[in-house]
C-alpha cells in the first residue's frame, strides 16, 4: 500500500494564518477593545474599508472581525474594534501587546470607494457598527477634498456604549463633517440627543441623487434606516450596508453565511440595497 | 483557570452507580498527562484524602434527599467551577423513573421491601434543579473522550458546551446503517450528539442517555416510533427512561398520540 | 474518447493489479446496504450496489480531516497539511458524477480549497452505468443524471459477460493500458452497448411532475409556501439528508489542544444547515431560526441557490436523503408539491 502523502506548505492552504502581534490595546469600552495589530515586517493588510479578516487563537478557534481602521491611515498595522461576546472574543480581551494571534484575510467585498469619490456621503452607524464604518469614514475624511458634504450619523444604546470618541470628537470639530449622534437612552451626564437613529434623520436635508449612502448596525436597525434612507429619495443602488453572518471560513466555502445564492464572506459583507432587496433571507 | 497553575479538582457523588467516576479513574490511567495537569483534591473512589479546598467540583449523582440539597450547595459554595458528571447529574437520568411511577410509595417499598423508612428519598432531580451548573457532561456512562475535552476547555478558560445536534450527525458521519431503516428502534433524532453514536454503531437503538437537543421534535419522533410498531407503554418506556424528569414534556407528548 | 471491453472475468486482475500502485476504494456490502471502503479482496467489490449511505464525496472531503497542526511553545508555529493519496474510486453512480461537478465548481471558484483539490487531482475515478433503478427513493431520471458524458476516467457499462469500457481521459487510458487486460471494442460490443443503453430508460420511471429545468423558477416562486410549515411539524431536524448528500459540503472549523494545552490541531468536520445553531453568530443571533426556515434554505439550495452559483443543481435525484430520512421526506415529492401549490 502506498503511503500517505502528508504534503506540508508545498500548496498554500486558504485556511493558514500569518502571525500579527499585537502592538496596542485599549479599552473602550466595558465590553469592547480596540487591538492594534501588525503583520510580519510590518507588511501592510491591504484591505478595502468595510473588508474583514479570520482572527485565530489557536486552541480557541477563529472569528470573523471588521477592520476599523482606514488603509489610509496604516502606518504598516491595522485595527480591530471586538465585543466581549463568545470564546474567541473573550480569550481575545484576555491578552496583552506583545502576544501573537493568527489572521487572515482581508476577505469579502467592502465599500467600493472609488465609486464614492465626488459624491455627497452620508453614514449611518448603530452600536458596533461604527467599527467597520469607521474605516470608510477616516478615508474619507483623509481625502476630503474629493468628496462633497459628509454627513455622520451615529446611534448607540447607552452613553456608556459610544466608541471611539477621539474620532467622534474629531470628525465633530470639522467644519466640513456634519456629525450627528444620539442615544435610546441617556444618563445624569448626557446632554445630546436621546432617541433611535432614525430620529437624526428629520435634521438633516440631503440632494438624493448625489448622496451615496453607507449603513452598518445591528439587523434590527437595517428596516428602519432603510426606510429613512429611501423616504430621502437616495436610490437602492446607492445605498450601502454591511450584513453580520456567520463567516466561519471567510472564503466561500462553508456554507455558514449563505445568503441566497450569495455567500456573505466573499460577495459582501458590503452590499448594495439593490443588490439584496430581492433576498429573502437578507434582512 | 489560569494556565500556569494547576487548578485543584475535586469529585462528588449522589444517587448514582459511580460508573461515571469509574470513567474517570479509567482515563486518569490511559492519559497521564490529566494527571500532570490537574491537582485532585478529593476523590472518593480513587483516593483517601478529602481537600476541602478546590476550584473544579464533579459532581456525579441526582438530588434525591433533602439532605442532598444542602451539600451540593455547600459544593457550589466553594467551587468556582460545577461540572455535572453524567446523565444522573445533568437530567436525572435513570433516577427518575419512579418520578413518572404512579406512587413514591410503592416504589420505594418495592426497592427497599419493609426497610423502605430507613431510605430517604424524594422525586430525583438534576443538580441544576438545586444549584448552578457552568458545564455539563452528559451520558450513561461519561465518554472518557468528552471528559477530557472539558478539563482541556475549563483549563484553556474557554466555557464548556456539548454538542447540540442529534446523535444522527455522528452516526451518519460513521456511515451506519440506519436502525429506524431496518425496522429497529433508535431515540438518534432527538437525543444530544457527543457519544460517538456508540450504540447504533454497534446496532442498537439508542436509548437517550445524553438528553435531548434543544429543539426536540417529540411528536415526530412518536409518530415514527410508533409506525415501527411500539406500543404507547413501549415508547412510554423508552422515552422515560433516562429523560423522565421532565414528564410535562414528555408525557405531553407521549398522551397525544395515546389519545388520538 | 475511446471503447474498450473487460471480460468479467478480468475484472478481479484488473483490481488487483491497482491494488499494488493505488488504494482502491469502491462499494462493499456494509449490513444491509453498501458503503465505499478500501477494497481489500477484488471479489467483496459489489458493482451491482445500489446506493452507497454517503457518497464518494468523502473521498474528496472526508467527514473529518485536519486542516493544520500549531504549537505554541516558543512563539506560535503553524504547519498546513494537506493530505492526499493516489486512489482509484472504483463504481460510482452518474448521479454521483454529477454531484462531484457542483463539488469542483465550490472548491475552486474564488479561492481553491487546496485540501480538497489536491485529493481530487489524485483519484483516479470510474465509474459505472447504472441499467436498473436502484431504490424506491432515487429520481435520477428526472434530474437528468441518469447518464454522464464525461467526468471520469473510465466509465463501465455491464454488457452481461464484459464491460465495455468508456475511456474519458488520458489517464484513464494509461490506467487501463497499464493494468486491465482489456481489447478494443469490436462491432458487436458496439451493438450490444447499445442495444443496452436502448434498454434501459424505459425502467426508471420520471417522477417530477415538471421540467427539471424549471425547478429553479419554482423554488423562486415558493418562498412563502405553506409547504415549508407543513414540512417542519415532521422534520426531525437530525441533519441526515444533508450529511448523505452528494452535493452538500458546508463544513465547521474547530481546534483541539493536547492537554499540554500548547499544540494542537485544526480540523474541520461535516456541518449541515438543518441544524439549530448553523447560521447563528457568536452574540446569539440566528438567521434561521425556525426549523420551516432551515427546512427551505436546504430545498432553495438544491433547486436555485446552487444552480444560479455554479450553474449546476444541487440536487441529483439520488435519492439518499429520502432513503435515510425517518420521516420519508423526499426531495422530488417536495418539488412535485410545490409545483402543485403554484399550480
Amino acid at each position: 500500500m502506498i503511503e500517505s502523502v502528508v504534503d506540508v506548505a508545498q500548496e498554500e492552504s486558504v485556511y493558514l494564518p500569518q502571525m500579527a502581534q499585537l502592538l496596542k490595546i485599549e479599552q473602550m469600552t466595558e465590553l469592547e477593545k480596540v487591538f492594534t495589530l501588525q503583520l510580519p515586517g510590518g507588511r501592510s493588510l491591504g484591505n478595502d474599508p468595510g473588508q474583514f479578516v479570520e482572527v485565530s487563537l489557536f486552541g480557541i478557534g477563529e472569528a470573523p472581525i471588521s477592520v476599523s481602521s482606514s488603509p489610509s491611515r496604516s502606518n504598516g498595522t491595522f485595527e480591530l474594534c471586538v465585543r466581549r461576546v463568545g470564546d474567541l472574543t473573550n480569550a481575545l480581551h484576555g491578552l496583552e501587546p506583545g502576544d501573537v494571534v493568527g489572521v487572515r484575510g482581508p476577505f469579502g467585498h467592502g465599500f467600493p470607494i472609488e465609486k464614492m469619490r465626488g459624491r455627497d456621503m452620508l453614514f449611518a452607524a448603530g452600536g458596533l457598527g461604527l467599527a467597520p464604518l469607521r474605516s470608510l469614514i477616516n478615508q474619507v475624511v483623509d481625502e476630503r477634498g474629493a468628496f462633497g458634504r459628509v454627513i455622520v450619523l451615529y446611534g448607540t444604546k447607552h452613553p456608556s456604549e459610544i466608541l471611539f470618541k477621539e474620532d467622534l470628537k474629531a470628525w465633530e470639530e470639522r467644519d466640513d463633517v456634519e456629525f450627528h449622534m444620539t442615544v435610546d437612552r441617556g444618563d445624569e451626564d448626557w446632554t445630546g440627543n436621546v432617541g433611535v437613529i432614525t430620529t437624526l434623520f428629520p435634521e438633516i436635508a440631503i440632494n438624493p441623487r448625489n448622496t451615496i449612502a453607507a449603513t452598518c448596525g445591528p439587523p434590527i436597525m437595517y428596516r428602519f434606516v432603510l426606510m429613512e434612507m429611501q423616504s430621502k429619495g437616495i436610490p437602492e443602488t446607492q445605498i450601502y450596508l454591511s450584513l453580520e453572518r456567520r463567516m466561519k471560513c471567510g472564503v466561500g466555502k462553508c456554507g455558514h453565511c449563505q445568503i441566497d445564492q450569495f455567500y456573505c464572506c466573499q460577495d459582501g459583507p458590503v452590499f448594495t440595497y439593490a443588490q439584496i432587496k430581492g433576498l429573502e433571507e437578507a434582512l | 483557570m489560569a494556565e500556569n497553575g494547576r487548578p485543584k479538582v475535586a469529585f462528588f457523588d449522589f444517587a448514582c452507580c459511580e460508573g461515571c467516576q469509574l470513567t474517570v479513574v479509567d482515563s486518569l490511567q490511559t492519559h497521564l498527562e490529566l494527571v500532570e495537569a490537574v491537582e485532585i483534591v478529593q476523590f472518593r473512589e480513587a483516593m483517601t484524602e478529602k481537600g476541602e479546598d478546590y476550584q473544579i467540583a464533579f459532581i456525579e449523582g441526582s438530588c434525591t434527599r433533602e439532605q442532598d440539597e444542602a451539600r451540593l450547595r455547600e459544593i457550589r459554595e466553594q467551587a468556582d467551577i460545577v461540572v455535572a458528571l453524567g446523565a444522573c447529574a445533568h437530567i436525572a437520568g435513570v433516577n427518575a423513573i419512579k418520578n413518572v411511577q404512579p406512587s413514591l410509595q410503592d416504589v420505594r417499598e418495592y426497592v427497599y421491601g419493609d426497610k423502605w423508612e430507613q431510605y430517604d428519598s424524594y422525586a430525583a432531580r438534576p443538580i441544576s434543579a438545586v444549584i448552578e451548573v457552568d458545564a455539563v457532561i452528559p451520558g450513561c456512562p461519561i465518554d472518557r473522550f468528552e471528559f477530557l475535552d472539558v478539563v482541556k476547555k475549563l483549563l484553556l478558560g474557554k466555557k464548556p458546551s456539548v454538542p447540540d445536534y442529534p446523535v444522527c450527525v455522528e452516526c451518519k458521519l460513521k456511515e451506519n446503517v440506519c436502525i429506524l431503516e431496518t425496522g429497529g428502534t433508535c431515540l438518534g433524532p432527538i437525543t444530544r450528539a457527543g457519544c460517538d453514536a456508540i450504540y447504533p454503531t454497534y446496532g442498537v437503538g439508542c436509548l437517550g442517555c445524553r438528553g435531548l437537543i434543544s429543539n426536540p421534535n417529540e411528536n415526530a419522533m412518536m409518530d415514527v416510533l410508533e409506525e415501527a410498531g411500539l406500543t404507547v407503554e413501549q415508547l412510554m418506556s423508552k422515552m422515560t427512561m433516562f429523560n423522565a424528569y421532565e414528564p410535562a414534556h414528555i408525557g405531553e407528548a407521549v398522551a397525544s398520540p395515546a389519545e388520538e | 474518447m475511446s471503447l474498450w471491453v473487460i471480460d468479467k472475468q478480468a475484472m478481479a486482475p484488473f483490481v488487483a493489479k491497482l491494488m499494488d500502485d493505488y488504494r482502491v476504494v469502491g462499494p462493499l456490502a456494509k449490513g444491509s446496504q453498501f458503503a465505499f471502503d478500501e477494497v481489500e479482496d477484488p471479489a467483496d467489490l459489489r458493482l451491482d450496489y445500489n446506493t452507497s449511505i454517503l457518497p464518494p464525496k468523502k473521498y474528496f472531503q472526508p467527514p473529518e480531516e485536519r486542516l493544520m497542526t500549531f504549537r505554541r511553545n516558543g512563539g506560535t508555529t503553524v504547519q498546513p497539511i494537506v493530505e492526499a493519496e493516489p486512489t482509484v474510486i472504483l463504481g460510482i453512480h452518474t448521479c454521483d458524477l454529477h454531484a462531484m461537478r457542483v463539488l469542483d465548481e465550490a472548491f475552486t471558484q474564488g479561492y481553491p480549497d487546496a485540501h480538497y483539490t489536491r485529493r481530487r487531482r489524485q483519484a483516479m475515478v470510474v465509474s459505472v452505468e447504472c441499467l436498473e433503478p436502484c431504490m424506491e427513493h432515487s429520481f435520477c431520471k428526472s434530474m437528468g443524471t441518469l447518464t454522464a458524458d464525461d467526468g471520469y476516467d473510465l466509465h463501465l457499462t455491464d454488457l452481461g459477460a464484459a464491460y465495455a469500457v468508456d475511456v474519458g481521459s488520458d489517464e484513464g487510458k494509461a490506467l487501463l493500458e497499464r493494468f486491465a487486460e482489456a481489447r478494443p471494442a469490436a462491432e458487436a460490443d458496439m451493438q450490444q452497448l447499445n442495444k443496452v443503453l436502448g434498454a434501459k430508460w424505459p425502467r426508471f420511471p420520471y417522477k417530477l411532475e415538471t421540467e427539471v429545468d424549471e425547478l429553479p423558477a419554482l423554488m423562486s416562486q415558493s418562498y412563502e409556501s405553506p409547504v415549508w410549515e407543513e414540512l417542519a411539524e415532521i422534520c426531525l431536524a437530525c441533519g441526515q439528508c444533508t450529511i448523505v448528500c452528494p452535493t452538500c459540503f458546508c463544513f465547521d472549523v474547530y481546534d483541539e489542544v493536547d492537554l499540554s494545552l500548547q499544540d494542537g490541531e485544526r480540523r474541520r468536520r461535516w456541518d449541515s444547515c438543518q441544524l439549530d445553531l448553523f447560521a447563528t453568530v457568536a452574540g446569539g443571533e440566528n438567521f434561521r431560526e425556525s426549523q420551516a426556515a432551515r427546512l427551505r434554505h436546504r430545498f432553495m439550495r438544491k433547486g436555485r441557490y446552487l444552480r444560479k452559483k455554479y450553474d449546476a443543481l444541487g440536487c441529483v435525484g439520488c435519492g439518499r436523503c429520502a432513503r435515510s430520512c425517518p420521516v420519508d421526506i423526499s426531495p422530488v415529492n417536495v418539488f412535485n408539491e410545490l409545483h402543485q401549490v403554484r399550480a
